[in-house]
């Protein structure tokens, strides 16, 4: 799934002034299995970037297309369908559930699609250090260990694109190459791609395409 | 797991009030409604009078105690009611004026042996079936129609004595006798009861009887007309009832007790189920209230499961589900708590010799099961609109 944008303009950041190099405003494509860093500053739209493309507002003018598809046509219904099978997302603010455990956590997502085992999640857990939080309560981990939650369960699924805002805002330079090595492998499997959104940090990774806010 | 992230956290003390509210709703109605039914079928199709037809007598007054007022009609009287615009055909009702007792005749019903009061009335006013309603000296036994408040009298003493109720069925098939007597003379005569009427207070034979008992059993005193069988023209009935409450004159039919008893069991049953209704639709309310506070209170966990990729038809089908269990609960603890109503209720009945259907009636169920559909398709919608909006 190829992804398009033709002059897209957020409404909330219609009267800012965008350099000629912002991907607002402008037309540019993605393709199917690039690995996309988005550089920006806060307050430049990275979350709303995040939140347009995964269907969680709608609020822009110009197209955003999936293949021939217009984002704005698709139904509530549709969107459950792409996310459990094209798209997956790790948020900025995690949205995990706080109550249930990190299997509940990780389980919820792998319902879906029964993508993996009890095991190959656990075995995942192991990759970033946090296995041993298999039945602890998520609302009682730190942020970076929430963080690494996140992650493993936006892999938890089959993706085309897996869209990261600010993933390792809360890890160390470690735990983010360990996490980047997991969904590189991941993605790579899938032959998907990936957008992530950063502070401009450097990730040590060649990215096959960055974006600029 | 979905049920955990949506309901577990949840207060269920409003839940549980409305579950009760409801289960309470829903078994008033169904007992109501069954009640009804069953009081409304007692004593069904025993109208043996035509239509605008009925008994009529004059009003017990103090001047008939004190025999300063007779309650017989005479001649004039007849000739009277007959001129008016409303009569469309008068007639005394024939009373026996000979001593008759009445006396059962079978092990299968307890011993009871009465002086009866028994009557004739003219073929043109009753629909009683003419081939069934006949009598000759010599004949097998004679046809007689029971008062329903007879058997319900026998049935209380049946009961009494620790002896099971007589059933219409087995009433119509054992034999009861007369005794027919005079001064010096006395006759059996075996009978069998071929119906019951709400509507005569005495029991009826075919008018041959009562000519053979009035002729060969006759007291020496002349018979008087107490009662006359009166038809009434269509829609002059508003001139009718102003010219009996003039002469003081009743319609016997009216004073009937089991008419009066299913009217008034009638009426209440029909104000419970008035109150059932309300009692469901408030109970109705408060779950659906609940129901929105649930959707409103898990705006959160639903938002992220659609983020995750559960369609939304999916978490409203939880949602109704989880509410379809305890439509379920409470329609389930209803019908059970009716049938254990049911049980009692068909036993005082009985005890006081009131014999009705104990099937259950498709209705009453019904009921149910159209309150349990009108609440699981409100929460449906209740919930699709709960579920969209958090998108």
């Amino acid at each position: 799934m190829n992804i398009h944008f033709k002059n897209v303009i957020p409404n909330p950041l219609r009267n800012i002034t965008h350099h000629e190099q912002s991907i607002w405003n402008n037309s540019f494509s993605l393709q199917k299995g690039q690995k996309v860093m988005l550089n920006a500053t806060s307050g430049k739209g990275k979350t709303t970037f995040t939140h347009t493309l995964s269907g969680l507002r709608k609020d822009y003018s110009g197209k955003i297309l999936f293949d021939e598809q217009d984002l704005q046509d698709f139904s509530a219904e549709d969107w459950a369908e792409l996310r459990k099978n094209k798209l997956s997302f790790v948020f900025q603010d995690l949205q995990l559930f706080p109550n249930l455990t990190v299997q509940e956590n990780l389980q919820i997502k792998n319902d879906l699609t029964k993508s993996f085992t009890e095991d190959e999640l656990k075995q995942m857990l192991e990759k970033l250090e946090i296995e041993d939080k298999w039945s602890n309560q998520c609302g009682l981990l730190s942020m970076g260990q929430q963080q690494r939650v996140a992650i493993i369960r936006a892999l938890s699924q089959p993706y085309e694109w897996l869209l990261m805002d600010e993933p390792f805002s809360h890890l160390d330079e470690n735990n983010t190459q360990l996490a980047l090595s997991l969904i590189h492998k991941r993605t790579a499997e899938q032959g998907a791609g990936f957008i992530l959104t950063s502070l401009g940090d450097d990730h040590q990774f060649t990215f096959d395409k960055v974006l600029n806010l | 797991m979905l049920k955990k992230i949506l309901f577990n956290a949840q207060n269920k003390s409003q839940l549980i009030i409305a579950m009760i509210g409801a289960f309470l709703g829903f078994t008033f109605l169904v007992t109501s409604i069954h009640y009804l039914i069953r009081v409304n079928e007692f004593g069904e199709g025993e109208e043996i009078l035509g239509s605008n037809t009925m008994i009529i007598q004059k009003k017990v007054t103090n001047l008939n105690t004190l025999k300063l007022a007779s309650l017989d009609f005479s001649a004039k009287d007849i000739d009277h009611l007959k001129k008016q615009e409303f009569t469309k055909s008068l007639d005394p009702i024939i009373s026996n004026n000979f001593d008759v007792t009445l006396q059962t005749d079978s092990e299968l019903v307890p011993y009871m042996r009465t002086d009866v009061f028994v009557q004739s009335i003219k073929g043109e006013f009753t629909k009683i079936d003419s081939d069934k309603w006949k009598w000759k000296p010599g004949d097998q036994f004679v046809p007689i129609i029971l008062p329903r408040e007879f058997l319900v009298m026998l049935n209380t003493f049946a009961t009494a004595k620790g002896i099971p109720p007589v059933s219409d069925d087995l009433a119509k098939s054992v034999n009861f006798k007369f005794t027919l007597s005079a001064k010096g003379k006395k006759e059996k005569v075996d009978v069998r009861i071929v119906g019951f009427t709400n509507e005569v207070s005495a029991i009826l034979v075919p008018s041959s009887f009562m000519e053979y008992g009035n002729t060969n059993y006759a007291k020496n005193k002349a018979a008087e007309i107490t009662q006359l069988m009166i038809t009434v023209k269509e829609g002059l009935f508003g001139e009718y009832e102003n010219y009996i409450k003039r002469h003081s004159i009743e319609s016997k039919a009216n004073s009937m007790v089991v008419g009066k008893l299913k009217s008034v069991a009638g009426t209440l049953f029909s104000i419970l189920i008035a109150i059932s209704v309300i009692t469901v639709f408030l109970a109705g309310l408060v779950l659906l209230q609940y129901a929105q506070l649930l959707i409103s209170k898990n705006e959160y966990e639903i938002k992220t499961l659609l983020h995750l990729g559960y369609s939304p038809r999916r978490i409203i089908r939880s949602i109704l589900f989880y509410f379809i269990k305890v439509f379920a609960l409470i329609s389930a603890a209803s019908l059970l708590t009716f049938s254990l109503i049911k049980l009692l209720i068909d036993q005082m009945l009985m005890t006081g010799g009131i014999q009705i259907d104990s099937e259950y009636t498709l209705l009453s169920f019904l009921a149910v099961f159209i309150a349990f559909g009108v609440y699981t398709i409100v929460n449906y919608f209740n919930a699709k609109r709960g579920v969209l909006k958090t998108l």
